[in-house]
């Protein structure tokens, strides 16, 4: 049995909302696997571990788990399904931007060939465990699906399991937790060994007594030298955000401008670790668990689909006809992004599709009420955020704390004049990064300019040098000739 | 008892009417003892304002409804016509209300950009340019007039049997040289009135339950009224040490437009300081302000002056309450944006 306890966390989120979960939505059925689609799709630059290069050509047979994308940070991203590679064009994909990008198209075609990575034996180190986690494509699944490799440093002391899955309709983590408990213990006590870590965190939310459960009584039987400490949050968005979870869990403020890895903590998602365990066993990632939600659905549920799977085909999955949607919502209703065309396939990080019709309030000038303000997790004020940013004044915003911004957007919720507050932080946040790029390029262009001056000059110098020579020594030969012919004479 | 909300409401309409409806007590106290003349400034005040709010928007060129819709332009009115005199003719409310709209709010881009209280700058705009209008036209509540009389003063013939100086003012004129005890021999302390003891003391705490409810349905915190009555209690008791010329505690808090501004007029969350802290900071500077002008300036009530004043400060002391923000060492004070 594990040495764990279980307890109430002793502090409470400042801010944040208490709003109507909706989870009971998706959880009425139990959890089931879809239909192998016809059509796969996998933007080649937009998989998650950033840009990177197709390593199939068209016509090409591939196994389940055959590699077909190699990104330039090194993730490999897998085919899900054995078939062909009918197409690479440009297709539509889950992403934010709505735009269209290169995607490999792959049509199953239902066998069953796969390969798959020699399994890791213990003992590994972290080393081998990170370049496992590449070559298996484990995206650190919590929010922008940087590879989690970055969080990999030594000096981690303590490792959060983030339970906390706080955006309502969501309830894909609460049911990860419940149907492969196992694997995700498992997942963070291999990881917690490769990294020497001694304290496990499970920060999870008190209204997932399910989940609860499951994880105690895979704890009680399961043998492990490091102490699982199970901290019971108050189910208050958004106490599942990185920095908020920390601060409840373990009282850590993490300081601006840096991650939670540099104060020896590493976050993780249930779905990161299940897939860990995969990965250690040889098992690249083909599947993700997403939650169908939502009132326009038919039958809302939690599916495991393969990746790549087309949103039209997990729509009529639950029981609705997708002519009839004229959007839906990727992720959940606070931090997620719409999307029309429904052509696009599931990626690694689609935790959730949203089916709801919302009455859009039309927007108001911001009256500077202040409630943004008194619900904001890490005390910013957005009403003078908002004003410096529609007023251009980019370093005030910064000044005010826009970079502290967790984009929680749980000051839309409570907005009168019904402003889209979050979405100008993201904007404005972008902004921030585009200018530190272009100082980034021009000091590059200026360094650039630099060298090339200093080569220029450097080319003067050599070629004045030889001329100088040259004439020296023409001007000596000049003069041995005069001397010679006036010895002759 | 309706349930508390956990938030304020969700629609700035919605904040509008909250604060209109809170008004509703203090307008029948207003009515009942300082006559009908109350209504006729109302409906006066509140039509101009929408009137030219409409105007306004129109030249602007924006589109009409969602502007009119959000009853802001009506607060106004409703609020600028509880500020002036009861017995005040047309057309000084005319003129305060309009003007409140046009330069108050519209000249800096209308709803949210204002940088004064908009009710207050018409207020004080009035103050300067009719004084006499604005400070004999008040209604003595000992003789509440009856309709045809408040109709008389409403279009220009005005009764100065019913009109007098306000409380304020007579403390800081008439009862100069008069000790305490001789100061309550006049007839506004002596005389019952409708049973009760004397009008404002009646108005005031209908306003103060019109507020309570605001802070009770999350349409404001308490830190602006908390900040300013408490300011104006700590001083004049401070001062009430030699009873006979200072003027008493209870003068301030309720003859005056104290509570009344304490909980609608300082509470507009434009043009003053926006984070909890920061109101309380400025509710108290308003309240310092607002005891040495009524006790040292020119004018005898002076909650718009000072609330004037303070509105230009809003945005400083909104840099200086900052509170500390998650994963800083200390609260970032100051200016920003080099």
């Amino acid at each position: 049995m594990a040495d764990y306890q279980i307890r109430h966390c002793e502090r409470k989120l400042e801010g944040g909302i208490y709003t109507e979960t909706y989870k009971a939505l998706s959880t009425a059925e139990p959890c089931s696997f879809v239909n192998t689609p016809t059509r796969l799709t996998f933007p080649i630059h937009f998989s998650g571990g950033g840009p990177g290069e197709s390593i199939v050509s068209i016509g090409d047979q591939v196994a389940k788990r055959t590699p077909i994308i190699r990104c330039h940070s090194g993730i490999i991203h897998v085919a899900s399904r054995a078939g062909i590679v009918v197409d690479i064009t440009d297709h539509a994909m889950t992403h934010p931007s709505g735009e269209r990008s290169s995607c490999i198209v792959i049509e199953p075609d239902g066998s069953d060939t796969q390969e798959s990575l020699n399994p890791l034996s213990w003992p590994f180190d972290a080393n081998t465990l990170r370049d496992r986690a590449i070559e298996a494509g484990v995206l650190g699944l919590s929010g922008a699906s940087f590879p989690s490799l970055k969080r990999w440093i030594d000096g981690t002391t303590t490792l959060i399991i983030n339970g906390a899955e706080c955006e309502p309709y969501i309830t894909a983590d609460d049911t990860l937790m419940q149907i492969d408990t196992h694997s995700m213990i498992r997942g963070a006590y291999l990881l917690s060994q490769a990294l020497d870590i001694k304290t496990i965190v499970i920060g999870i939310e008190n209204n997932k007594p399910e989940a609860l459960t499951a994880i105690e009584g895979v704890l009680k039987q399961y043998h492990s030298n490091c102490f699982f400490d199970i901290v019971l949050l108050d189910p208050k968005y958004p106490s599942g955000s990185e920095r908020q979870l920390v601060w409840l869990t373990l009282g850590i403020e993490i300081p601006t401008g840096s991650r939670s890895v540099e104060t020896g903590v590493i976050v993780h998602n249930p779905g990161t670790l299940i897939d860990l365990s995969r990965a250690i066993d040889g098992k690249s990632i083909t599947d993700r668990l997403v939650t169908l939600t939502g009132q326009a659905l038919a039958r809302p549920r939690n599916v495991i689909a393969p990746i790549g799977t087309p949103i039209t085909d997990l729509i009529e999955a639950a029981g609705t006809d997708p002519e009839l949607l004229d959007s839906i919502t990727v992720g959940g209703p606070m931090m997620g992004f719409a999307i029309t065309d429904f052509a696009a396939g599931i990626t690694k990080t689609t935790n959730c599709l949203l089916a709801r019709s919302v009455e859009l309030q039309p927007e108001s000038p911001c009256i500077r009420c202040g409630a943004c303000a008194t619900v904001c997790p890490v005390r910013l004020q957005p009403q003078l955020m908002l004003f410096a940013l529609k007023g251009g004044a980019l370093n005030h915003a910064i000044h005010e704390g826009l970079t502290d911004c967790v984009e929680c957007a749980a000051c839309d919720t409570v907005c009168p004049s019904h402003i889209p507050l979050a979405e100008w932080f993201r904007l404005g946040w972008f902004q921030t990064k585009e200018i530190s790029a272009k100082r980034l390029r021009s000091s590059e262009a200026r360094e650039r300019f630099e060298t090339r001056n200093l080569r220029l000059k450097r080319i003067a110098a050599e070629q004045d040098l030889k001329r100088l020579t040259r004439k020296a020594k023409s001007s000596e030969a000049l003069e041995k000739a005069r001397k010679a012919r006036e010895a002759a004479s | 008892m309706i349930k508390r909300p956990a938030y304020p409401p969700r629609n700035t309409a919605i904040v509008m009417r909250s604060v209109l409806i809170s008004l509703i007590p203090g307008i029948v106290a207003m009515t009942i003892f300082f006559g009908p003349g109350v209504l006729f400034n109302l409906a006066t005040s509140i039509f101009t304002a929408v009137a030219t709010e409409a105007l306004c928007i129109s030249l602007r060129g924006r589109a009409l409804m969602p502007r009119l819709r959000d009853l802001s332009a009506a607060l106004t009115g409703v609020l600028i016509a509880l500020s002036l005199p009861q017995a005040a003719p047309w057309w000084l409310i005319v003129a305060a209300s309009g003007s409140s709209i046009i330069l108050g709010k519209h000249l800096y881009g209308g709803l949210g950009q204002n940088p004064v209280n908009p009710a207050m700058l018409g207020y004080a705009l009035m103050l300067i340019s009719a004084p006499v209008a604005m400070t004999t036209f008040w209604i003595n509540p000992l003789t509440t007039p009856s309709i045809s009389a408040a109709w008389a003063a409403y279009v220009g013939q005005a009764n100065d049997a019913l009109t007098g100086a306000t409380m304020l003012d007579l403390y800081r004129t008439q009862f100069l040289s008069l000790t305490a005890i001789e100061a309550s021999d006049h007839p506004l302390f002596t005389k019952a009135h409708l049973g009760l003891i004397y009008g404002y003391e009646w108005v005031a705490l209908s306003y103060l339950l019109g507020g309570l409810w605001l802070i009770y349905q999350r349409v404001i915190t308490w830190h602006t009224p908390v900040g300013l009555l408490a300011t104006l209690i700590v001083i004049s008791a401070f001062f009430s040490i030699d009873p006979d010329t200072a003027t008493p505690v209870w003068v301030h808090l309720i003859a005056g437009a104290g509570i009344f501004a304490a909980f609608f007029i300082l509470t507009d969350p434009v043009s003053g300081a926006t984070s909890p802290r920061g109101r309380l900071w400025f509710a108290i500077c308003v309240g310092v302000l607002t005891y040495s002008m009524r006790t040292y300036g020119q004018y005898p009530d002076a909650i718009a002056f000072s609330v004037l004043l303070m509105n230009f400060t809003a945005p400083m002391i909104d840099h200086y309450t900052r509170p500390r923000i998650m994963g800083h060492e200390s609260s970032v004070k100051g200016s920003g944006g080099r």
